[in-house]
């Protein structure tokens, strides 16, 4: 990205020496030195041979809703932008990936960049108009286009199938793999299952690397303090507008294996509360920390299956956790993690 | 026939346009003074329609006590409003937007499973309440009495609004509550019990009109969701926080909705959110809001 | 404790989480169907009625000595709810059988997953063509209610015995349904009845909560009568602000509706503001005026109030009820639960309901279920208005596969 020109950027030095006041992540212990984020990796991709097929199911959706949380974080967390349009992206993803899959039998490998690329270009000229705006202003603007993106989604059924939605996504052409060991002999949706789990380390690990990059930092520097950084001589506004791109990207990344991995695009994606949704996973998980919606994306569609389980009242329940969140946890499951170790540490120094 | 035509088709975008502006002139009260979106405001709305119901069916089963009822309600939804902000929302206040955005969020879903609970998802209705179930003749136009009455309450609870806010000492000490909270409260004024005022008003608004409604729509569960959405756009337009605005956004859409199936009857969908995207764009505050 | 270790032991949960157990005694049946947002006023009924069918099934023995176990789902009447769901019941629950969905918005987006899962799915109420059309057939989707083809023809016959009808406005919700329906009236039209003719369509939103603006349009057109294909709570809410406005005077009542709001569910939803003489259909009428109730029905409706413990029993419980029932007969038919034998049996299977026999299509999978419709009166005996002696329609209906 950006990051090689603003190596040389003071705010960068500002917001390097800026203390980050976090415990998770520091410290030099033998934990610390096992690769954990492979060993996750590696557990992800073993699901279709020791999960079956409900928990491969179930994984898949976590890990989309992982990508799809962590592009919105980018916002949220590391910007400081309040997104509730984010779904839009999502959906124009998905929209593009499924209607160049189904309708003109494109494959996977052009349609899943094609739709990264049509959610950057919507974000782009989206963002150009949304970050020029101030807090709720910007809240108010994302939630619009996101709405008009549903209702072109909804009324428009000649393209996106409106309300019917685009049912009868092909899945990728797994036929190169048929020769393979171990994995020719998986179904097809165990072999997307795998693909994914693929392309979203990938993508984590990309979208990683720009938020510990000086961009990165940067933007850091933006949401704790707008006005130095501009101050600084830092282009905030710019800044924004990229950050809200590389979102609106990896958001189109998600969506578009998401409509596969679902076998099908509706317009309810692109609804205004799935927004609020991938929020709620956000925050749940901890938007101080990189790891945060990753983890609200495991906690919610875990509680989501239990609790569906026993009783038609999610709703309620999900609204009881978000009070139990602002009111009691406002850092989310790392955040209290994170204070009772900081506790049990300072307990155990005194 | 084509100019009474025309008159009926306005009215009744007139009288779209004022239960929208009973519904968004709470959403824009308590956005202009507290700066908070109350995406919970549709569902005081859906509780004052069922409140009503239920209302109804205590005080007078076949029909009557509407307005003992609707009234019942309103203060029901004002008393909950109290409730929200006492226990609540006062907490949030110095927290960052996004906490007031998803807590007013958390209230929707909580509000729409327990409305569902109390009242089942069978759809309910309330009969017009007899003394306005006629309809009178204007212009060759069928007016009927009761949407005469909403358009005629509309502009009086906007002007007695406006009254209460501009030429009261409650009106002053709101508008200061408005403009610097901090100051306000350092020159002893007690701003937490205009903020709460200012919210159980909202409410009781909400309430009331969700109650009003009533004769004229049915009640399902979902009614919040499609509601709030609207009186979003109708206050984006005015411009939040501006009680005028709300009043001519609502005028504006009513109005552009009524004529516009005339025009392009696929319309609707797309170009309300277009228009609510533009104006944030040319003029995020709205046509008749002032710049924060 | 540290993020690593909370991240590894959630995933090991994960994966380590058992599968539940099979019962092998059991016949399990997912159940997607809304039971919130505008249109649960449906879906509950239909929910209950297939509750009663599985109660009175598993009295008498179950299915080939198994039990049937119904695993309803909200759907929320959205595709991409009722996909999600009817994936998660396969993979999750194993689910032997789907039943359910409600609206023509959900069930084609659930007739792909059952073809791509190979098991048989049967929907109570979705009547839009395109879920069984020559194109999006395949062996796993049976429907219980006739396409809109047929509910376009019975509008069309019931409105060519008009004598003093010329111009006609219509008005439907706007999407496929709706869309399919009013298509279907006006074909229909051209060969009941040349003479009429269709001079406007009005096109609400699903769930549009304000109708002033379309009935004022299309009242200055000054129809004779109107076609209409509103139905639950936008039925109610269209009344109520029609009637104030002078249109069901000023078409003198004439006024047919095709989305079965000839229950006792919208007429009690009305009370006294029904339109009284209008026409309208339902599947079952439930109160059966006229005194030529099938006994079957009689026993029906009293099983059916005992069951939901209300005082008037719904007019959607026996698409529930009677889907149960067809798949329980196909089931016996086919001997087995193997959804390819299944589908093989119930493919021009005739069977019993309440209402007379119904059969599917061997070749659409379809029903021809005509509806009971005519003219919503006042009873003294009822609080709200029924149908006058409720003639089975569409009468000239010739299936054409």
């Amino acid at each position: 990205m950006t990051s090689e020109t603003t190596t040389t950027d003071p705010a960068v030095a500002a917001a390097a020496a800026a203390p980050t006041g976090r415990v998770i992540g520091t410290g030099s212990s033998l934990v610390s030195r096992i690769p954990w984020t492979l060993i996750v990796f590696l557990i992800a991709c073993s699901v279709p041979w020791v999960g079956g097929r409900y928990n491969t199911f179930l994984a898949e959706q976590i890990a989309i809703d992982a990508l799809f949380a962590v592009s919105l974080n980018l916002l949220l967390g590391t910007t400081g932008l309040v997104s509730f349009g984010h779904v839009a992206y999502f959906g124009v993803g998905a929209y593009v990936c499924g209607i160049l899959m189904k309708t003109y039998s494109v494959p996977f490998i052009i349609a899943f960049p094609a739709s990264g690329l049509g959610a950057a270009l919507f974000a782009l000229v989206s963002g150009y108009f949304c970050v020029r705006l101030i807090k709720l202003y910007f809240a108010m603007l994302t939630l619009a286009f996101s709405q008009i993106i549903w209702a072109i989604a909804y009324k428009w059924n000649d393209v996106t199938g409106g309300d019917q939605g685009l049912p009868e996504i092909p899945f990728p052409n797994f036929d190169w793999l048929n020769h393979v060991p171990w994995l020719g002999d998986l179904k097809t949706s165990d072999q997307f299952y795998l693909l994914t789990v693929v392309l979203i380390a990938v993508s984590l690990a990309i979208i990683h690397r720009i938020v510990r990059s000086p961009f990165g930092r940067v933007l850091t520097t933006i949401r704790d303090n707008p006005e130095r950084a501009a101050f600084i001589g830092v282009n905030v506004k710019l800044y924004q507008l990229a950050a809200f791109v590389v979102a609106g990207t990896f958001a189109g990344l998600a969506g578009a294996l998401y409509g596969i991995f679902s076998r099908g695009v509706f317009a309810d994606y692109v609804f205004w509360s799935k927004s609020a949704e991938v929020m709620i996973m956000t925050i749940l998980g901890g938007m101080n920390y990189f790891w945060g919606p990753p983890i609200g994306a495991f906690a919610l569609v875990w509680l989501n299956q239990e609790i569906t389980d026993y009783t038609q009242y999610w709703p309620f329940f999900l609204g009881a956790i978000l009070l139990l969140l602002l009111f009691g946890f406002p850092g989310g499951i790392l955040g209290g993690i994170d204070q009772l170790w900081r506790r049990l540490r300072r307990a155990r120094r005194a | 026939m084509a100019a009474s035509f025309l008159f009926s088709q306005f009215m009744g975008g007139l009288t779209t346009a004022m239960f929208l502006f009973l519904i968004a002139s709470g959403l824009s009260l308590v956005f202009g003074i507290m700066r908070v979106i109350n995406f919970a405001h549709g569902s005081f709305y859906m509780l004052g329609a069922y409140l009503a119901w239920q209302g109804v069916q205590w005080f007078h089963p076949t029909g009557a006590g509407f307005w003992a009822a609707s009234l019942f309600a309103a203060c029901a939804v004002g008393a909950l409003g109290a409730v929200v902000e006492r226990l609540f929302f006062r907490s949030l206040y110095g927290r960052d937007e996004l906490y007031q955005l998803l807590f007013t969020y958390a209230l929707v879903l909580i509000l729409g499973d327990a409305a569902k609970y109390l009242w089942g998802t069978d759809q309910l209705s309330v009969s017009t309440p007899p003394i306005l179930t006629g309809s009178v003749q204007i212009f060759g136009a069928t007016e009927p009495l009761y949407n005469l009455f909403i358009t005629v309450l509309g502009p009086l609870i906007a002007f007695g609004g406006w009254l209460v806010l501009n030429r009261s000492g409650v009106g002053r000490l709101v508008r200061a509550a408005q403009m610097d909270r901090e100051m306000l409260d350092a020159l002893g004024a007690n701003v937490g019990t205009i903020y709460t005022g200012m919210f159980v008003f909202s409410s009781f608004l909400a309430g009331l009109s969700g109650a009003l409604v009533t004769p004229i729509q049915s009640i399902v569960p979902g009614m919040d969701v499609l509601i709030i959405v609207q009186a979003f756009i109708v206050v984006v337009i005015g411009g939040m926080g501006s009680f005028w605005g709300t009043f001519w956004g609502s005028v504006i859409y009513g109005e552009v909705l009524s004529f516009g199936i005339l025009i392009f009857p696929g319309f609707s969908l797309f170009s309300v959110f277009a228009l609510m995207a533009v104006i944030l764009i040319v003029r995020p505050w709205g046509l008749f809001g002032r710049p924060l | 404790m540290r993020l690593q270790h909370c991240l590894g032991l959630a995933l090991t949960v994960a994966v380590s989480a058992p599968l539940a157990a099979q019962a092998e005694d059991t016949i399990k049946i997912g159940f997607p169907i809304p039971l919130s947002g505008p249109t649960a006023v449906y879906g509950e009924p239909i929910l209950k009625g297939a509750q009663m069918a599985v109660q009175e099934i598993n009295a008498a023995g179950g299915v080939l000595g198994k039990k049937l176990e119904l695993l309803p789902r909200d759907s929320k009447a959205n595709a991409d709810e009722a996909v999600r769901l009817s994936r998660e019941l396969i993979i999750k629950d194993n689910v032997d059988f789907l039943l359910g969905t409600l609206t023509s918005a959900e069930a084609p987006a659930v007739s792909t997953v059952a073809k791509e899962n190979k098991i048989v799915f049967m929907t109570p109420s979705s009547k839009s063509t395109i879920l069984t059309d020559a194109q999006h057939i395949h062996p796993y989707i049976f429907r219980l209610a006739s396409n809109t083809d047929v509910e376009g023809l019975a509008g069309a016959e019931d409105m060519a015995k008009f004598t003093n009808v010329k111009t006609i406005v219509t008005i439907a919700p706007d999407y496929a349904y709706g869309r399919d329906s009013i298509a279907a009236f006006i074909k229909a039209l051209k060969d009941k009845a040349p003479n009429m003719q269709v001079v406007d369509s009005q096109w609400p939103k699903l769930g549009e909560p304000d109708f002033t603006a379309f009935i004022n349009a299309m009242m200055s057109k000054k129809p004779d009568a109107v076609y209409c294909s509103l139905f639950a709570g936008d039925f109610v809410t269209f009344v109520k602000q029609a009637t104030p406005l002078g249109l069901f005077k000023a078409i003198d009542n004439r006024m047919i509706d095709g989305g079965e709001v000839g229950t006792p569910d919208e007429a009690q939803a009305l009370g006294a503001d029904y339109p009284y003489g209008i026409i309208a259909n339902a599947y079952d009428p439930v109160i059966w005026s006229g005194g030529n109730e099938p006994p079957e029905h009689k026993k029906f409706i009293e099983d059916l109030k005992k069951f939901t413990n209300a005082k008037y029993a719904s007019g959607w419980s026996i698409q529930g009820y009677v889907m149960v029932e067809a798949l329980a007969q196909g089931i016996k038919k086919a001997g087995d639960t193997k959804s390819d034998d299944v589908s093989k049996a119930m493919a021009g299977m005739t069977f019993d309901t309440p209402v007379g026999q119904r059969s599917f299509s061997e070749k659409s999978h379809e029903t021809f279920a005509p509806e009971y419709t005519g003219v919503m009166v006042k009873d003294p005996d009822y609080p709200f208005a029924i149908i006058k002696d409720p003639t089975p329609m569409p009468t000239d209906f010739h299936p054409s596969n």
